[in-house]
């Protein structure tokens, strides 16, 4: 990673970080918009990191020249993502930590059963095994690749890295989505009422809206984002492309402290 | 208990609802080549090989579906809230977003078409009137299919996200389902129909789609036809055991031990997908065998 990208990201992050922190010094929004922000952050990292783990083979992989799943990295992972931002919104009045494993687990759910019916079509409907174009061996269960390639390809299918990975980054990418939720659901239900002058009850329908909305339009700004970093296809972690997560990690960092200020500063009476 | 047999019979319906959503939707996008497979549409002409299949991909197939399912629900939702019955208020909502789908097809076919000009590739009128229709009455079932599940969430299983936000939800997760799902079916197996069956298309192949039919050039209509017998109905298992897993957890285990008993099921659920899958790829490497002997065994002969 170049060194002054590096710095650049830093001295921005921290400027955003700061702006936050001036607001609360200022009592423009109380502590929890500043955690709020903070969970934001930690929100969009975990999503830029856990599409990393998503096999994707796009169009290369709908004509079985390719490993992965055959459709674009970040509208996969949205699709997990946002699912378990479903998961999470349902169970929010159940506490964060429930909301945060509701999520995690709506995310890896949707890609286990996604992934499993990718190897579906491969194997019954299409006479394809699974094999990497990447590995020799897969790391999990060690079975060779090179020899179930078929001729001209870099391979087809899931082999079970890839399907792991799938559910891990389905796991991170609803963790992240619902964190970011929670966070934006606590600063609104806290700052609404005040600002419209109405009551808690009034203003859940809003603040439940404008959290969903905007935890969505975060998760597609990381999701997009590391999409540009992977640029193209990925077939999960183990992928010599993976090791370019820390780039999409710093940059997502930044761009989540952004969307998060802005996020919080639409309740923020001026 | 009544609370919960209800929660169950809402599962299973929205469930049998994505799995017609599913099937619909990928046979939709095959018909209109929405999903990856679109690069070889439009690189083909651009190889010499002219072609009548219709090609509307002017967004990936989640983001497509992500809108039109939201129209279909926030128009229906603005309808319900103006006091209109849900049936009618889903059904116009669902009629106004196929009505955008069809207005999307058109510009994106002919947009997409006239840019091959360069390479010869004419726009065929015929092909507008008479596809563009077939895969607007896919939209329609797909849509309608899709938001009537999104208001069993909100209106009786009491999801607090609005119609619209589901529709935006579940819209990307039916097209990232029916993608994943559907695209190497119709890319390969249909597309390349000429290729050897059991492995995919070897990358020198790229372009040369199979352009013609048993009687006459092959029309994308046919393609709707042959992706329905399986990359349509597996992309409608897909999303309906998507949206079935999802509910059903959480309606039955959510009020045990204070919500960790729907995370746990859903952990449960992941390990058990994920022992099929193993059995299916070892399934494969059995009973296909490798395409060439093992480097270390030819070494040793």
């Amino acid at each position: 990673m170049p060194k002054s990208a590096l710095g650049i990201a830093i001295v921005l992050l921290l400027v955003f970080i700061g702006i936050g922190y001036y607001l609360v010094m200022n009592g423009m929004i109380g502590m929890l918009g500043f955690e709020a922000l903070i969970g934001i952050i930690i929100g969009g990292v975990l999503i830029a990191f856990g599409v990393h783990f998503v096999p994707v083979g796009g169009a290369p992989a709908a004509m079985g020249q390719a490993p992965g799943i055959a459709t674009g990295v970040a509208m996969l992972a949205a699709g997990a993502g946002l699912a378990g931002v479903f998961g999470g919104a349902w169970a929010a009045p159940l506490g964060l930590w429930v909301a945060l494993g509701a999520g995690a687990v709506g995310g890896g759910l949707l890609m286990a059963i996604t992934c499993m019916m990718v190897n579906v079509t491969y194997v019954f409907a299409m006479g394809i095994p699974a094999a990497s174009g990447k590995v020799d061996k897969d790391p999990i269960t060690g079975d060779s690749q090179p020899e179930y390639k078929s001729q001209g390809t870099e391979g087809h299918g899931l082999p079970f890295i890839s399907y792991v990975g799938g559910v891990i980054g389905g796991i991170l990418g609803g963790l992240g989505g619902t964190l970011i939720y929670m966070q934006l659901l606590a600063v609104y239900t806290d700052m609404l009422p005040a600002l419209m002058n109405a009551s808690a009850d009034q203003i859940m329908p809003i603040a439940i809206s404008m959290a969903g909305i905007f935890a969505i339009g975060m998760f597609l700004v990381n999701a997009v984002l590391t999409a540009y970093n992977i640029t193209g296809t990925i077939e999960g972690p183990h992928d010599p492309k993976f090791k370019r997560a820390p780039r999409a990690v710093v940059a997502s960092a930044v761009a989540s402290a952004l969307c998060g200020l802005m996020a919080i500063l639409i309740v923020v009476p001026l | 208990m009544e609370n919960i047999v209800l929660g169950i019979g809402v599962a299973a319906l929205a469930g049998a609802l994505a799995t017609v959503a599913g099937a619909a939707e990928d046979t939709e996008s095959d018909i209109g080549s929405q999903g990856d497979p679109n690069s070889q549409v439009q690189l083909a002409p651009q190889m010499g090989y002219m072609h009548r299949i219709f090609n509307k991909a002017i967004a990936g197939e989640p983001p497509a579906w992500g809108l039109w399912i939201t129209i279909g629900a926030g128009v229906a939702w603005a309808f319900m809230v103006m006091n209109i019955n849900p049936v009618l208020a889903i059904i116009l909502g669902s009629v106004l977003a196929s009505f955008i789908q069809g207005v999307y097809s058109t510009t994106a076919y002919l947009g997409r078409t006239a840019s091959l000009a360069k390479f010869g590739q004419p726009v065929y009128i015929d092909i507008l009137k008479s596809v563009t229709s077939v895969t607007v009455a896919h939209a329609f079932v797909g849509i309608f299919a899709t938001v009537t599940a999104c208001y069993l969430m909100n209106a009786v299983l009491g999801h607090p996200f609005p119609l619209p936000i589901l529709g935006i939800v579940w819209g990307i997760a039916l097209g990232a389902a029916g993608s994943a799902t559907g695209n190497p079916f119709y890319g390969k197996e249909r597309q390349y129909q000429n290729q050897k069956f059991g492995a995919g298309v070897p990358i020198s192949a790229s372009g040369n789609i199979v352009r013609y039919a048993e009687a006459g050039e092959r029309s994308s209509l046919d393609n709707g036809w042959f992706t329905s017998k399986m990359g349509g109905p597996a992309s409608g298992l897909c999303f309906g055991l998507i949206v079935f897993f999802e509910l059903w957890r959480t309606v039955i285990f959510e009020p045990i031990n204070h919500g960790w008993g729907a995370v746990i099921i859903g952990v449960v659920l992941i390990l058990i997908f994920m022992a099929l899958d193993r059995w299916i790829e070892v399934w494969a490497r059995k009973t296909y065998g490798p395409y060439t002997k093992a480097e270390v065994q030819e070494e040793a002969a």
